[in-house]
C-alpha cells in the first residue's frame, strides 16, 4: 500500500495538477461568492472541459470547483447578506450581523477557517471511513430520512428571532411553497401558469428572501444606518475564540460528514442540522442570529464537511448523493471508469491520486479563500448606495443565466417583495427557506414511506435510527416549549 | 483615409449580413436538456454538443431546464424563435407526456423532427441475492401478493413506470395496483433505492444500472431493447419473452427544434448529424454511457408518432386518461 501511495503521489503531484486544483477551488470561491451562481453552475460548465483532460485532474477540476463554491457562498452572504448557495443561509444570519458591528474580516476569517476544518475531516473520512459510511448510509430509507428532515426543521425554532409564533407561521409558508410545482406521482399544484408547473427552483427563493429585501431597506428608508460601512477593523480570529468554538466545528464537521455521506441531503441540510444544534448547545446561544462568530463556525464547517462526504456514496458505491456529485459520476463514465466497488479493484492507482488531491485541495482552499478575501474586502469599503445597484444587477444577471428563464426573475422580484413585507411585519425570513428547502425531502420520504407500508404510518417508527431521530424530535420540542414557558412567565414578571 | 476606410466595413458588413442569411449557423446556438445536470440526457446532450460543435464552426451551448417531467425545457423550446439557434435534446418523454397527462400543453409534435440520436437500452433488475431469477419468478411473486411488491420509478406515468407497468399488463396483472410505485428522482437516486433494499425491483434506464450489474450488486432480468445488449448477451430481451407491449418500450433521445425551422437549417443539420453519426468523439461517449448510436437512422416524425400512439393507448388502458 505505501508503495502504491508513492507512486500514486509522484503522478499527481505535478505543477499542472496543482494548478488545475488551484484555478478550480479559485473560480469556485468566485463563482460561489457571485449571488445567483452556485456550485451546481461552475460544476456543469467545466464538465466539457474535462472531456480532453486525463480522468484524474478532471474529477480533481470538479472536486475543487464544487468545495470552493461551498466556502464562497459564505463570503456574500457575510458582506451583503445574500448567500452566494443555498448551503450558507445559516452563515448569513450570523455574518451579516457581525459585517455590521465592522467585523467582517474576523467572521470570512473564521468561515474560512471552518470551511477549511470541515473539508479536512471530510478528506480524511472519505479516505478512512469511506466503505463504512456508505454502508450505513444504504440503510437509510425513506422513514429515516423523512425523520432526519424532521429533526433538521426544528432548526426553524432557534432562527425565528423573537417570536416563535412568527417563526413556526414562516415556516408553514415556506413549506407550503415548497409544494408548488409537480409532485412526485405526476399531479400539478400551484400549476397556475406552464412555469409554475416545474415548481420553484431554489436559488430566487433564495436571493429574493435574503438579499432583495436588504437593497429595497435601503431605497424604501433612503437613509442607510452608518454602521454599514463595515470596515475591517478587527478582523482576526484569536486563538481563545477559535478554542471557544473548537468543540462546534468538531460537531458542525461530524454532522457534515454523516449527512453528506447519506445521498440526497447535501450541505445545506447539514449546515441548518449543525446551526440548530450549535445554538442549542451553545451557552451564547440567545446571541445567535444576532452576530454570533459561532454560529458562522456552525454553518461553514458542517457545509464544507458535507462537499468531500458526499464523494463517499459516489465512490464506495457508485451513487451520486446530489446534482454535482450526479454531474461527476458522468464525468468519470465519460472518462472509462466506473466509480463503485470495483474502482477500489481495477483502479486504486486513480483513487489513491484523487485521495492526495484532496488533502492537497484542502490546503489550496485556505491560501484561495485568503487571497479572495482581500479583493472582496473592500468591497466592505463600498459605499452602500453604489454597491446596492451593482449587488441587485448581480442578482438578476446570475438568476437569469442559471436556466435562461425569466419565470425565475419574476420569482426572484416577487420573493423580495415577499421578505421586504415579511420584514415590515417582523417575521423572520431563515424558517421560510429553511422550510422551502426541506419541505420537498420530507414530502417525498414520508411518501415513500407510505407507499411502501401499504399506508401504515408505524413504519416510521420501524428501525432505530427512526426511534434515535423520534428521541431527538421530542426533546427538541420539549426544550423549546420550556424556553417559551420561561420567556412568557418573565414577560409577565416585567410587566407586574 | 477615412472614407474608404468607411465604405470596405460597410461592404465588410453588408458581405457578412447577406452571407449569414444562409451560411448557418454564425453564431452559437443553444441546445436545451429538458432534464437535471449529470444525468442520461445530460450527458448525451453535453456529447453531442461537443461532436457537433465541431462541423458547426460555432459553439452549442447546453441549458439545462428541468422540471415538470422534462416538459418545461421541452415547452421553452416549442415556443422559441424557429431560427435554428434554440434546440431541444428530446427524449422519450416529450412523446410519452403529452400523451398520458392531459394537462401538458406541449403535444408531440409541437416541434421540428431534426433527427434521431441515439437508442438507450432500459433494465429490468433485481437486487443480487434476491430470490427471483427470472421475469416470470417476478411476476408470479407479484400476483401471489397482490400489492406487496415495491418497485422505484421516475413517477407512475414517467418512462420508467410504464416499463413496469406494461410488463404487469402483459402478464395479466393490474398494471396500477398490484405492485406499488415508490417514486425517485434521478437514476442515482434510483438505484440507490434498490441497493439499499428500499424496494424490490425496477425498470431504468441501462445507464443507471450497468455499473451496479457489473460489480455484482443486480441482477439483470431482461433488456427492453430491440435487440440484446452487447454488455448483457445473456440477458433476454422483454419482447424475447412473449412480453408484447413491454417489448416496444425503450428508451430514446432526438433532437428537436421549435416547429417550423427553415429549410436552410434543416438541410445543415443533416449534413452535420451525418457527420456526428461517424464521429470518434460521440461513438465512444455513447458507448460510455451505454447507449446505441442511431444518428440519422430513423424516420424521426413517424417514429415519435408511433411511440406517441403507444403511449396513448397504454394510457387509455392503464386508465390514466380518466375515461
Amino acid at each position: 500500500m505505501l508503495n502504491e501511495l508513492m507512486t500514486a503521489l509522484q503522478a499527481v503531484a505535478t505543477l499542472q495538477n496543482f494548478l488545475i486544483m488551484a484555478a478550480g477551488i479559485w473560480g469556485g470561491v468566485i463563482i460561489g461568492a457571485i449571488p445567483g451562481m452556485t456550485g451546481t453552475m461552475a460544476v456543469t460548465l467545466a464538465l466539457p472541459f474535462t472531456f480532453y483532460m486525463d480522468p484524474v485532474p478532471s474529477i480533481l477540476l470538479l472536486v475543487a470547483l464544487y468545495k470552493g463554491s461551498t466556502y464562497g457562498g459564505s463570503v456574500s452572504a457575510i458582506l451583503i447578506r445574500t448567500p452566494g448557495t443555498a448551503s450558507a443561509a445559516c452563515t448569513a444570519l450570523d455574518g451579516y450581523p457581525l459585517a455590521q458591528q465592522g467585523k467582517a474580516g474576523k467572521a470570512l476569517n473564521m468561515a474560512l477557517y471552518s470551511s477549511v476544518v470541515g473539508d479536512f475531516f471530510s478528506n480524511i473520512s472519505l479516505i478512512f471511513l469511506a466503505a463504512p459510511l456508505a454502508i450505513l448510509a444504504l440503510k437509510v430509507g425513506p422513514p429515516e430520512y423523512f425523520m432526519l428532515m424532521v429533526f433538521a426543521l426544528t432548526t426553524v425554532a432557534g432562527v425565528s428571532g423573537n417570536s416563535l409564533l412568527m417563526g413556526l407561521l414562516s415556516a408553514c409558508f415556506g413549506l407550503l411553497l415548497a409544494t408548488a410545482g409537480e409532485d412526485m406521482y405526476g399531479s400539478f399544484r400551484f400549476a397556475f401558469t406552464g412555469d409554475m408547473q416545474a415548481g420553484l427552483s431554489v436559488a430566487p427563493v433564495l436571493i429574493g428572501l435574503f438579499a432583495l429585501p436588504e437593497l429595497i431597506k435601503l431605497i424604501v428608508f433612503r437613509n442607510p444606518p452608518k454602521a454599514r460601512a463595515m470596515a475591517l477593523g478587527d478582523d482576526r480570529v484569536s486563538g481563545k475564540e477559535f478554542r471557544g468554538v473548537a468543540k462546534t466545528l468538531f460537531r458542525g464537521s461530524f454532522i457534515g460528514v454523516i449527512l453528506g455521506a447519506i445521498p440526497g441531503i447535501g450541505p445545506s441540510a447539514a449546515a441548518f442540522f449543525s446551526y440548530g444544534s450549535a445554538q442549542r448547545s451553545s451557552p451564547r446561544g440567545q446571541n445567535f442570529g444576532k452576530g454570533e462568530i459561532e454560529g458562522v463556525a456552525a454553518s461553514e464547517s458542517a457545509n464544507n464537511g458535507a462537499c468531500g462526504a458526499t464523494m463517499i456514496p459516489l465512490l464506495a458505491l457508485g451513487v451520486p448523493g446530489d446534482v454535482i456529485t450526479g454531474v461527476m459520476l458522468g464525468a468519470f463514465m465519460i472518462q472509462g471508469l466506473t466509480p463503485g466497488p470495483l474502482l477500489f479493484e481495477t483502479n486504486i492507482h486513480e483513487v489513491y491520486m484523487l485521495f492526495i488531491g484532496m488533502l492537497l485541495s484542502s490546503v489550496l482552499l485556505l491560501f484561495a479563500g485568503k487571497f479572495t478575501m482581500r479583493i472582496f474586502t473592500t468591497i466592505a469599503k463600498i459605499p452602500p448606495t453604489l454597491l446596492s445597484p451593482v449587488v441587485l444587477l448581480l442578482c438578476l444577471f446570475g438568476i437569469y443565466a442559471i436556466g435562461n428563464s425569466m419565470f425565475d426573475v419574476v420569482v426572484l422580484l416577487a420573493l423580495g417583495l415577499v421578505g421586504f413585507g415579511m420584514y415590515l411585519l417582523d417575521i423572520p425570513t431563515a424558517p421560510f427557506l429553511i422550510a422551502f428547502i426541506l419541505g420537498p425531502m420530507i414530502e417525498e420520504n414520508l411518501r415513500r414511506a407510505l407507499a411502501t407500508s401499504r399506508g401504515d404510518p408505524m413504519v416510521l417508527l420501524s428501525s432505530p435510527i427512526t426511534w434515535i431521530f423520534a428521541a431527538l424530535i421530542l426533546f427538541v420540542v420539549a426544550l423549546t416549549a420550556r424556553r417559551e414557558i420561561g420567556k412568557a412567565n418573565q414577560r409577565k414578571a416585567e410587566a407586574q | 483615409m477615412k472614407k474608404i476606410l468607411a465604405s470596405v466595413a460597410t461592404t465588410a458588413v453588408l458581405a457578412a449580413g447577406s452571407v449569414s442569411a444562409q451560411d448557418y449557423p454564425s453564431e452559437a446556438i443553444t441546445l436545451v436538456i429538458p432534464y437535471g445536470p449529470g444525468g442520461a440526457s445530460d450527458l448525451a446532450g453535453r456529447a453531442l454538443a461537443e461532436s457537433a460543435g465541431k462541423f458547426l464552426d460555432e459553439p452549442i451551448t447546453v441549458v439545462n431546464k428541468p422540471g415538470a417531467g422534462g416538459m418545461n425545457g421541452a415547452r421553452s423550446v416549442s415556443q422559441a424563435d424557429p431560427d435554428g439557434y434554440t434546440l431541444l435534446l428530446a427524449r422519450v418523454g416529450m412523446a410519452l407526456a403529452p400523451a398520458v397527462n392531459p394537462q401538458v400543453q406541449t403535444g408531440w409534435d409541437d416541434y421540428s423532427f431534426v433527427g434521431s440520436l441515439e437508442a438507450t437500452p432500459m433494465i429490468l433488475a433485481v437486487r443480487e441475492g434476491s430470490e427471483y431469477g427470472s421475469v416470470e419468478e417476478l411476476m408470479a411473486a407479484v400476483k401471489e401478493n397482490p400489492g406487496a411488491m415495491t418497485y422505484a420509478a421516475s413517477g407512475p406515468t414517467a418512462i420508467d413506470g410504464f416499463t413496469v407497468q406494461a410488463l404487469l399488463s402483459d402478464a395479466g396483472l393490474d398494471p396500477l395496483a398490484d405492485a406499488t410505485i415508490v417514486p425517485y428522482k434521478g437514476g442515482g437516486a434510483l438505484a440507490t433505492a434498490l441497493l439499499g433494499g428500499h424496494v424490490d425491483f425496477l425498470a431504468i434506464a441501462a445507464g443507471s444500472l450497468m455499473p451496479h450489474i457489473n460489480s455484482g450488486d443486480m441482477k439483470p432480468l431482461a433488456v427492453f431493447s430491440p435487440e440484446r445488449m452487447d454488455d448483457l448477451p445473456d440477458v433476454p430481451t422483454v419482447a424475447e419473452l412473449g412480453y408484447e407491449t413491454a417489448g416496444q418500450i425503450t428508451g430514446w433521445s432526438a433532437l428537436y427544434g421549435p416547429e417550423g425551422l427553415p429549410e436552410e437549417v434543416q438541410a445543415k443539420w443533416d449534413e452535420v448529424l451525418g457527420q456526428v453519426a461517424e464521429d470518434e468523439t460521440w461513438l465512444t461517449l455513447a458507448e460510455r454511457r451505454g447507449s446505441i448510436s442511431t444518428v440519422g437512422e430513423k424516420d424521426m416524425p413517424a417514429y415519435a408518432e408511433s411511440q406517441y400512439e403507444l403511449f396513448r393507448g397504454l394510457a387509455e388502458e392503464f386508465g390514466y386518461l380518466g375515461n
